[in-house]
């Protein structure tokens, strides 16, 4: 997976938490993320099809996600409900469409997000192509972008 | 005045509603829906003088809800506006070409928002 697809999933998060939610927000180095378990106890998961095919994973910890969505919705949720399920789900949309726009290699549809929950749940990923994890530290919590995205040639 | 939100996620509805309740609109004006199908249920048997469309929603998405609506003579010049995360350029084309009027990327501030809708009140 070409290191260039990464960016746009990296300006489209900070411009999302940074820019729109006011948000202190520090992305650490990326990695390859070997372990599909390796996740959050909240992961919000949008499927890329069209000229490429890929997954995008937003995972959050339980506090983090019910702080960021209270953020989002500008209403103070005490635990994960219905709607910071919905939250997360929104928040990784938006973050998969506007990638979309500075990927210029590839004319890209992508899915409805699914939320899932818990301690112990594994992704499966699209075999053969690398998940890139781009961690963050923000003021409301930890989370990670997990891409994985098969390039075009 | 009857405007109608349609989008598939609760709080993306209530962060819009809360954009309108605040520039003084009144509530009883909003209504919602949570997928293309069930606002164009809506859309017939109501008088809707705004539309603010999600793009990605299950059942009838709002591409396709936009090109249904259109057919219908009462609705065929009713502003309508898409409000969505599909950032890409071939996406606004796409849409403007099944007859939005007005073309907003997720995630927007409420004031910027507002901007846009009064124009249409």
């Amino acid at each position: 997976m070409k290191v260039q697809y990464i960016n746009p999933f990296l300006q489209a998060t900070t411009g999302l938490f940074k820019d729109y939610l006011g948000m202190d927000l520090v992305p650490e180095k990326p990695y390859i993320n070997t372990d599909p378990t390796r996740l959050g106890d909240v992961s919000a998961i949008i499927g890329l099809a069209g000229e490429t095919t890929g997954a995008v994973v937003l995972s959050f910890t339980r506090d983090s996600a019910i702080a960021i969505v209270s953020k989002f919705a500008q209403r103070k949720y005490a635990a994960l409900g219905n709607e910071v399920i919905d939250g997360v789900g929104e928040l990784v949309n938006i973050i998969a469409g506007n990638a979309k726009k500075d990927l210029h290699d590839f004319k890209i549809m992508i899915s409805l997000p699914g939320v899932v929950t818990g301690s112990d749940y594994r992704i499966h990923w699209p075999e053969g192509i690398p998940v890139v994890c781009i961690p963050f530290k923000s003021n409301f919590g930890d989370f990670s972008v997990n891409v994985s995205m098969r390039d075009i040639i | 005045m009857r405007i109608l939100i349609v989008d598939d996620s609760a709080v993306m509805r209530r962060i819009h509603k809360n954009t309108l309740l605040e520039n003084g609109i009144d509530e009883s004006s909003l209504i919602e829906a949570k997928d293309g199908e069930e606002a164009l249920k809506i859309a017939i048997e109501e008088d809707i003088t705004l539309f603010l469309v999600d793009w990605n929603m299950p059942r009838l998405n709002g591409l396709n809800f936009v090109k249904e609506i259109r057919g219908y003579s009462k609705y065929s010049s009713t502003p309508m506006i898409m409000i969505t995360s599909e950032a890409a350029k071939y996406n606004v084309i796409e849409a403007i070409q099944a007859g939005v009027t007005n073309y907003v990327v997720k995630p927007i501030q409420g004031n910027i928002l507002w901007e846009k809708i009064k124009k249409y009140l």
